[in-house]
């Protein structure tokens, strides 16, 4: 603490960042908690309905559930994709001798385009007429009968939508773990080296635990940034065909801005925090309950 | 986790086996094998971007006809022309790099007052306000939209730049403040100490010590936030509605649909065109973005 502080001093560098951050963050935050209780449709009068919209939500909204598990659908996926490409990407180029410079940038290239331009391209690279990308890779494997619209078909479409957004970021958490592996003090694993241990040895018993505490972090801003996905499904296929792609996030959008029920529409984000939140202490049991053991 | 526990624990379960020969060959298959698998991910990884790029000097009658996927029979740079005719790329431009400036300013300003409040100043509720920016990294955007819908509209700033500014450099600010703040940890006590015998109050020390020092970590911040902000579609889909505010990423959107028959050529040049400036920044500066990317994410 500095000596010559005053009081008045803290209250000048520290209001108008709590004034920003109040407006934008927190008090909508409140907003979206009293809205939650109340029906409306922004032009009527508000009307308070008690919990009617969370009993609602809960048992009888059929949509709501099935963006739910939709949601959960798109999370595994981009974890898979975000988490496991990165960890094997990453222990991969600490062996290389060069060119990891090059493979980390490249590798980052796709978080630097817009979302926007990232559904375009997908659109196209699904697409059955005219051929897209994917479609052609499987006709010249001989797998001609596997072709299909892969956005319009409902079996396939949660999976097309998802990809993009894991892709999108492997680079990103690539990049954080390397920076821990690269942590790891190498007399260690030499020393597991010479007493014949092999390489998934070392990697499970030596470097693991040594990023478990980075590995953790990292899984709690996957997790959290799977589950507000939003920008990839809404542009690709604005939650359809019928419901099949729609995520939590979708479905509150349009029941906000499409439908006008603010009311129901902050529930449903009320439910998006929530299950933020579950999620963090999920990861955080599982990953140190894994530590202790 | 201290490194000795690990290494007594490692070597408690490992008997020692001594069969280095047989292993001496192991490590190039493997070593060839794991590179052949990176570039393999990397072309998966980047791929995309080329073919980008390549459909965008494309003719179109190459892009419909032929192979849209091989290498482009004849380059033009038509498609550039009708990217610019069609749309309003010029005045998207400018509008995403004044939200992306403005953003950018009250996020490296107003993180820093705040970080310099609580890692320099401190004071007794400090806990408190580091909880309530880890709450802003938590929380997903969507959760502002509506309110801030109703609030824009109730003060008129529905369609407006601050519109989009606010929630940007709003949602930003937690992560700004956390990395300011474990800067301002590296600066000594002793220069603090010293410029307070001098007779200098804590603004003077803001303004000639902190400041001037935190350059790289300004830098940092900014080219890690202008990624996220230059991208931002939420915000600006759900409170701009005038052509004339439009930023890029909703500019792109109108090569679509409004016209019925979707011109890719020129869709693609148009998505070159916003995507280059931001591409070469990074390729330029990759060096300070990756290292914002992964104190950003490892504070966190």
């Amino acid at each position: 603490m500095l000596p010559n502080r005053s009081r008045l001093s803290v209250l000048v560098f520290l209001v108008p960042p709590l004034l920003l951050y109040g407006v934008a963050v927190l008090l909508p935050i409140i907003q979206s908690l009293v809205l939650s209780f109340f029906s409306w449709d922004g032009i009527s009068a508000m009307q308070f309905v008690g919990v009617q919209n969370y009993v609602h939500m809960l048992t009888g909204d059929s949509v709501f559930w099935h963006s739910f598990l939709n949601a959960l659908g798109y999370l595994v996926i981009c974890l898979v994709l975000q988490l496991g490409g990165a960890l094997v990407v990453a222990s991969l180029l600490t062996s290389f001798r060069r060119g990891r410079e090059v493979v980390k940038t490249l590798y980052l290239l796709p978080a630097v385009i817009s979302t926007v331009a990232i559904a375009f391209l997908f659109q196209r690279i699904y697409s059955i007429d005219p051929v897209g990308l994917i479609n052609q890779i499987l006709a010249w494997l001989g797998l001609g009968g596997l072709e299909r619209p892969w956005l319009s078909d409902i079996h396939t479409v949660l999976a097309a939508v998802s990809i993009p957004e894991g892709w999108r970021f492997t680079g990103l958490y690539m990049l954080i773990i390397y920076a821990a592996l690269l942590a790891v003090p190498q007399e260690l694993e030499e020393a597991a080296r010479l007493d014949g241990a092999s390489r998934w040895r070392i990697f499970t018993q030596i470097r693991f635990p040594y990023i478990r505490p980075v590995w953790t972090t990292t899984t709690i801003v996957a997790a959290t940034y799977s589950l507000r996905g939003f920008d990839i499904p809404y542009l690709l296929t604005n939650g359809g065909p019928g419901q099949s792609s729609e995520l939590l996030t979708t479905y509150m959008y349009k029941t906000a801005f499409t439908s006008t029920d603010y009311g129901y529409a902050s529930t449903i984000s009320v439910f998006i925090v929530v299950e933020c939140l579950v999620a963090v202490g999920l990861i955080l049991l599982m990953l140190r309950r894994k530590a202790d053991a | 986790m201290s490194s000795t526990g690990l290494a007594a624990r490692y070597q408690s379960r490992t008997p020692a086996s001594g069969r280095p020969r047989r292993r001496r060959r192991r490590p190039d298959l493997v070593q060839r094998l794991s590179s052949i698998l990176v570039v393999a991910i990397v072309i998966v990884q980047v791929y995309p971007l080329v073919w980008l790029f390549l459909t965008s000097v494309r003719t179109e009658h190459d892009f419909t006809t032929g192979n849209a996927f091989a290498l482009p029979s004849s380059i033009t740079f038509g498609n550039y022309g009708r990217a610019f005719q069609v749309g309003n790329l010029g005045l998207n431009i400018v509008n995403s790099l004044i939200v992306t400036m403005g953003a950018n300013i009250l996020i490296v300003l107003l993180g820093m007052m705040a970080a310099y409040a609580l890692q320099v100043l401190g004071f007794r509720l400090s806990r408190v306000v580091r909880g309530l920016f880890l709450i802003g990294i938590i929380v997903p955007v969507q959760i502002a939209l509506v309110p801030l819908f109703i609030d824009y509209s109730s003060v008129n700033l529905l369609d407006t730049y601050p519109s989009m500014i606010i929630p940007l450099a709003g949602f930003a600010l937690p992560m700004s403040v956390y990395l300011f703040s474990s800067f301002f940890e590296y600066i000594p006590r002793e220069t603090y100490e010293a410029a307070s015998l001098d007779g200098a109050g804590p603004y003077r020390i803001f303004g000639l010590i902190t400041l001037p020092l935190s350059v790289n970590t300004v830098v940092t911040v900014v080219l890690v936030n202008s990624i996220f902000i230059w991208n931002d579609f939420i915000f600006a889909n759900t409170f701009v509605l005038s052509d004339g505010l439009k930023t890029i990423p909703l500019g792109l959107q109108n090569y679509i649909g409004a016209m019925g028959k979707v011109d890719w050529t020129a869709t693609f040049a148009a998505v070159c065109v916003t995507v280059t400036p931001l591409l070469l920044v990074f390729l330029v500066l990759n060096k300070a973005i990756i290292y914002g990317l992964e104190s950003g994410a490892t504070k966190g």
